[in-house]
């Protein structure tokens, strides 16, 4: 066993003991079935098999209560029983226990003989089986009950023309066509349990709530003097095995073949039944060959298939014969219930099949649950999922499709009219395969031949042969979702993740009213600044020190401080000479969008994982209000003629990255009275595009700036814009709107330490510059840290404290009259008695600062 | 012979409207196809949504199979209460007891995923075999820095509404030791499971009144935020059969007062935010959940009765699982214009059978704890047009030749607040006015 949880099952690939039996039960004509214990068994069991067969399901239960618990349940089994019989008239009653009735002992076959001593007058046969949940799975439930129905049945063993069929749990259409086939064959035959109509009805006028069709008493009584019995299982125990009791009881013979699932199976099922006297029709030969043209139709799209198998043993095991005949190869067979026998009878076709296609590795595995068949299928590069709804979330976490074609199937229709058996069954089925691994192959084949013969040819080698398409594609989707839970803008939280903003874009193609940038600006915190503008080479320097002193560094992005695509070239080669050092870092750009279409193909080549687009509106006429003018093909634009432009280039550069499979970010900058209407239009019309995210962002009100003066936007009302939004897409929550030249986490900017004016001596540095230090970096050179606590007598004494809490104020921007006055007003509470200020804001700060008896000092630090 | 459709032992809880009720709170009939479930599905049910926490089911396979990830709770965040864990015990374990069985599971969780929050739920073989869940569960506090809260739901030892409680039981287990700053303006919701977002729904509107929502009792919950529930200022109870117990727990201990309210229907909807409002006391807030309410009222009134000509005078039935999700319907269809002429549930109590019985005719039926052989009678009898249910009756009434509204917990549509009342209204106009009711019968 390789699960590494061996104490707890960990999402379930199995039900339980009375599921199974309560089914079986629903076989019989006129037969109701009650289950002895709590109400939630029955009540759970028929939500269960309603949602998948859309029919009424009425199981009753003796709701055992505490005083039933602790002095036995006998009372309840004989009321329940009699009222049963008052409200359905059945002729037969399956009393199924449960765990409760079997841990505490009841004695329900004696009950049942106290119900008839009571009730002599009530011609019911009522057949007890015992099903505790701990006992088995439902597939041990099934053969249990239908086992207890022959052992308990009076039997007429006069000998009789009649052969026993007796399946596993199929279908009722599947039992349909058994029966059709058992016609056409001229077979007279007693079918138990005949599941054909009563699970999958017919709408009439009136509605009979007994199921009236499947085998009667009076049928099932012939059974000891049938010719032989042929019973649909290998692995069924010979305990529960029907079969097996009416051979050591009644010595009828017994035939135990596969389920007629596959090819083989069916044929075998077929030349028994030749053997034993039928006469086989054209119309099934017919059939036979029909399977077999499909067969050589579908041969090697099949052969591009890796399936994991789940289900009940019986399933997995004609399943995967029936794969194997086709070459597609089942890489996982997996059961929830416990049965040693599965692998071995499945080795021979494994082996083979996996030896024609060079696949190195397969496994079966039995009491298995679905973590476990998760973390395989990945493993062992499955393509397609094979068994019931209980599969979808493996399946949409692999992004696998899934066959349903066992029970449960309670998130899809049709559930009890999906087709397995005999020739056309197994077509359809193999059929259904087929389909999903082409309609995989044609999804995607385009961009999988692109990335590996365009793309890189140099590079990636040919694929092995025995590695299926999608471990590939899904390998890529894997690393993706890797990049992504590692980019601290992308993951939803930060974290500890670092990232770097390379300063190599200064230029830029548009004007925002919202917009001034500053090429030499240390002390404001916002998008569209940075100390330094770097070349490519530079860049490439900086990227390599900070690599090797900040090593949780995963992201290098470019964000201006202009466009990043408007100086294509530098941009293009800063990435280039980082990707050629490093082929893991995960590479990130924003841009306003205006060039994207032209560039996108090209930064997908390069390796960019992630895009963020800044789009403001979807409306040229609010555009123009927010855009002065649009430098676009050596022409300036401007009012709604420039807004159309850039919005007609940002909605198709934002197509094309989605496109090409990279994952894009829309920032949108919440600008009162403008755009503040539509938000929702905005985030509907990008997630259409294929966004995976938006961020809706508070306006910074910059000095020199046109919309200086534009009033705050809280961030109360920035959260309550972000929830308005977060049912259509993904928002952003923690956006922190960093400089262009930002390094570190989200929440512990440290462009500083390592600004290039301070790499000259690089390697006597220590990795992690103490916040004095980085103080003295911004005040001027003749205040050395050391006299910093008597120069300034109202800080903290410690210079440590005191340094950081100076930093925070030059850090957060000094950008307006009211959010220095907020900052200040914070700070004076905290005991700080001086403000230091960039010489830009010197005059706004120190007139808030007046206000507040706090004395300011300028420090100039360009 | 002709069938029975009624039960002697059942003819208490069948009554009519006009002012009477029913005999209710009772154990269910043997053999009498109960729809209810047990006190572990009931417990389940009220933890299951709070998303950050490990489910653990201490019992056989079944318990955990048919609860694992079938409900419509939605998620802001975590993604873990879709998973189901279980010690899946066998015969061996039920003969040397599971206990040990249990400590390991727990182990391993912890050695795998260190969780902050586990829910273990006993089972009804774990109250027969006596294993101890309490103490395994305090080791694993004092072993660990987590917490572990047993939750004592054997399915035999009651009904679900006792399941109900012993969830309650396990959550104020949980905030019991929650620091608890004096009244913060903000409300904790109960009784929301945040079907469809319905959470999400609600927030929205306490929002724009100015009310923020401190906790959710369960929908969208999780440790966080329900280790700040005690610093609210007031508890609202939504699906009163489940948590009425635990508002009251959280009034005698934390002092939080709380109100029922329900935001199904655009009465009920606006109803409830103006009482919000007025519990909390603030005019300013009043005054701005009238006008919320008077806009959405007046935006919604063109949809009515745009729809209202599709559905007047067609005929409901009810059968859902507590009492005050049915009162919701009962207004809800006069509202459209629409006859109850069943109301059922499956919990209900003697209080919510009493309004009941005010809000309906004389010659409507009331049920409590009914039957498929009981609806079957009643829905043929009255005539109904459409039933209202869960996933066991909607077969039923299909076979029946009804339309059918999906109203339970498995849902994808929200049916809460003013939005909920459109989604609603779409459903049962959808259903109602097939064309497939046209064809059914007929004969070639």
């Amino acid at each position: 066993m390789t699960q590494n949880l061996v104490n707890l099952n960990v999402n379930p690939c199995k039900m339980c003991m009375p599921m199974g039996s309560a089914t079986a039960f629903y076989g019989i004509a006129r037969c109701m079935t009650i289950l002895h214990g709590s109400q939630g068994c029955a009540t759970y069991i028929r939500r269960h098999m309603a949602t998948h067969y859309n029919e009424p399901v009425d199981i009753a239960s003796t709701s055992l209560t505490e005083e039933g618990t602790v002095f036995g349940g006998e009372k309840n089994l004989l009321q329940g029983l009699k009222n049963m019989v008052e409200l359905y008239r059945p002729e037969v009653i399956g009393v199924a226990t449960t765990c409760l009735a079997e841990t505490i002992g009841e004695d329900v076959e004696r009950y049942i003989e106290t119900f008839h001593d009571l009730h002599p007058e009530l011609p019911v046969k009522i057949i007890p089986v015992a099903a505790a949940g701990y006992g088995g799975s439902q597939y041990e439930g099934y053969w249990h009950a239908l086992r207890s129905v022959v052992s308990h049945v009076d039997m007429d063993t006069t000998p009789n023309q009649y052969m026993n069929i007796i399946p596993g749990l199929l279908s009722p259409a599947d039992v349909r066509a058994l029966k059709d086939l058992l016609d056409q064959l001229q077979v007279p035959y007693l079918l138990l349990p005949d599941l054909g109509d009563n699970l999958d009805g017919v709408h009439t006028e009136h509605y009979e709530r007994l199921p009236q069709a499947g085998i009667t008493l009076a049928q099932i009584s012939k059974m000891a003097g049938s010719r032989a019995t042929i019973e649909f299982s290998l692995l069924n125990q010979p305990a529960y095995s029907p079969g097996t009791y009416l051979r050591d009881t009644y010595g009828v013979p017994l035939f135990q073949l596969n389920m007629p699932g596959s090819l083989r199976d069916t044929d075998a099922l077929i030349s028994l039944l030749k053997d034993l006297g039928a006469k086989v029709p054209e119309r099934l030969r017919q059939s036979r060959g029909r399977f077999l043209d499909a067969m050589a139709d579908s041969h090697k799209y099949n052969a591009a298939g890796r399936a994991v198998i789940f289900g009940e043993p019986d399933f997995v095991l004609v399943t995967a014969r029936l794969c194997c005949e086709n070459g597609l190869l089942p890489v996982l067979c997996a059961t929830g219930a416990r049965s040693k026998e599965l692998a071995p009878l499945l080795e021979a076709d494994l082996s083979d099949c996996a030896r024609r296609f060079h696949v190195a590795s397969y496994q079966v595995l039995d009491n298995c649950d679905f973590d476990t068949i998760e973390r395989k299928a990945a493993e062992l590069g499955a393509n397609l999922m094979i068994g019931s709804s209980d599969g979808r979330r493996v399946a949409q976490k692999l992004k696998l499709p899934l066959i349903r074609c066992a029970f449960p199937c309670h998130d899809q229709i049709g559930g009890q009219r999906v087709r397995t058996i005999l020739y056309d069954g197994c077509l359809s089925l193999l059929d259904r395969c087929t389909n999903a691994l082409l309609s995989q192959r044609e999804t995607g084949f385009r961009q999988k031949v692109y990335d590996l013969y365009y793309k890189a040819p140099a590079t990636v080698s040919l694929l092995p042969a025995d590695q299926p398409a999608s471990a590939t594609a899904s390998a890529k989707a894997r690393e993706l979702q890797r990049k992504t839970d590692e980019h601290p803008c992308f993951n939803g939280c930060g974290g500890q993740f670092a990232r770097m903003h390379l300063p190599v874009a200064p230029a830029c193609n548009i004007q925002c009213n919202y917009c001034v940038r500053k090429y030499d600006c240390a002390n404001e915190s916002r998008p569209g600044v940075t100390t330094e503008v770097l070349t490519p080479q530079q860049a490439f320097e900086k990227y390599r020190y900070v690599k090797s002193r900040l090593p949780e560094l995963k992201v290098v992005g470019i964000a201006g401080p202009g466009d990043s695509l408007a100086e294509w070239d530098k941009t293009r080669e800063t990435l280039e000479l980082i990707r050629q050092s490093d082929s893991e870092i995960t590479f990130c750009l924003s841009t306003n969008g205006l060039l994207l279409p032209q560039y996108a193909d090209q930064l997908a080549k390069l390796g960019v994982s992630h895009v963020t687009v800044t789009l403001n509106t979807i409306d040229p006429a609010v555009g123009a209000r927010i855009y002065q003018h649009v430098d676009f093909m050596g022409k300036r634009y401007t009012g709604e003629t420039a807004a159309a432009l850039l919005l007609a280039n940002q909605l198709a550069g934002i197509r094309r990255v989605c496109e090409l499979g990279l994952v894009c970010k829309v920032n949108i900058v919440l600008l009162k009275g403008m755009n503040d209407q539509q938000l929702s239009q905005i985030v509907q019309t990008v997630k259409d595009l294929g966004c995976d995210q938006t961020n809706i962002m508070q306006m910074i009100p910059v000095a020199g700036a046109v919309f200086e003066h534009m009033p705050l936007t809280s961030n109360k009302e920035i959260t309550q814009a972000r929830r308005a939004c977060s049912h259509i897409l993904k928002q952003m929550n923690h956006c922190q709107q960093c400089r262009a030249d930002a390094i570190g986490t989200l929440g512990h900017d440290r462009s500083r330490e390592f600004c290039q004016s301070r790499l000259q001596a690089a390697d006597a540095e220590p990795a992690i510059v103490p916040a004095a230090t980085a103080l003295a970096a911004v005040l001027p050179s003749s205040s050395p840290p050391s006299v910093l606590p008597a120069a300034l007598p109202s800080l903290p004494a410690e210079p440590a404290a005191a340094a950081s809490w100076l930093i925070s104020i030059l850090a957060r921007s000094l950008i307006s009259i009211s959010m220095i006055t907020r900052i200040i007003q914070s700070v004076s509470g905290n005991g700080a008695g001086l403000v230091l200020t960039a010489p830009r804001t010197a005059v706004m700060a120190r007139a808030a600062a007046n206000g507040r008896k706090l004395r300011t000092t300028v420090c100039g630090i360009s | 012979m002709p069938h029975t459709d009624i039960l002697t032992e059942r003819k208490n809880f069948i009554g009519q409207g006009g002012g009477k009720t029913v005999c209710c709170d009772r154990d269910s009939v043997s053999g009498a196809v109960s729809q209810r479930a047990c006190v572990y599905c009931g417990a389940r049910v009220v933890l299951n949504p709070i998303t950050d926490a490990y489910h653990i089911i201490h019992g056989p396979i079944g318990c955990s199979s048919y609860t694992w990830d079938i409900r419509g709770s939605l998620s802001s965040d975590d993604e873990l209460y879709r998973n189901s864990f279980s010690t899946d015990l066998s015969e061996q374990d039920i003969v040397f007891g599971g206990a040990e069985k249990l400590t390991r599971a727990i182990d391993e969780v912890v050695a795998k995923h260190h969780p902050r929050l586990i829910f273990v739920y006993a089972t009804c073989i774990v109250g027969v075999i006596g294993d101890d869940v309490e103490a395994v569960c305090r080791q694993a506090e004092q072993k660990y820095p987590l917490r572990c809260i047993p939750v004592k739901s054997p399915g035999f030892s009651g009904n679900k509404s006792y399941g109900y409680r012993m969830a309650c039981e396990a959550l104020m287990a949980l905030i019991r030791p929650a620091p608890r700053p004096a009244g913060r303006l903000g409300v904790n919701l109960l009784g929301d499971f945040n079907l469809a977002g319905e959470i999400w729904i609600i927030r929205h509107y306490l929002e724009i009144i100015g009310i923020p929502i401190i906790s959710t009792f369960t929908g969208d919950a999780n440790y966080d935020t329900l280790m700040q529930s005690p610093q609210a200022r007031l508890n609202l109870v939504q699906c009163a059969g489940s948590m009425t117990y635990l508002a009251g727990q959280m009034e005698e201990e934390f002092g939080i007062p709380f109100i029922k309210i329900s935001f199904f229907g655009r009465e009920d909807t606006s109803a409830s935010l103006i009482r919000i409002a007025q519990a909390l006391g603030d005019s300013g807030l009043i005054a701005r959940a009238r006008a919320f309410t008077q806009e959405q009222e007046a935006r919604l009134l063109p949809f009515e009765q745009a729809w209202r000509e599709g559905l007047a005078h067609k005929k409901a039935a009810i059968y859902v699982g507590g009492g005050f999700k049915a009162i919701s319907l009962i207004r809800q269809f006069n509202a459209m214009g629409m006859e109850t002429v069943i109301v059922g549930t499956q919990t209900g109590k003697a209080e919510d059978y009493e309004l009941i019985s005010q809000l309906v005719g004389p010659d409507t039926v009331i049920l409590d704890d009914a039957n498929p052989a009981e609806l079957e009678r009643f829905l043929k009898e009255k005539g109904a047009d459409l039933l209202v249910g869960g996933v066991k009756e909607r077969p039923l009434a299909y076979k029946l030749g009804l339309a059918f509204c999906d109203h339970n917990h498995e849902r994808r549509h929200a049916l809460a607040g003013y939005e909920g009342v459109r989604n609603f209204t779409r459903e049962i106009n959808l259903s109602l006015n097939s064309p497939v009711w046209s064809y059914m019968g007929g004969s070639i």
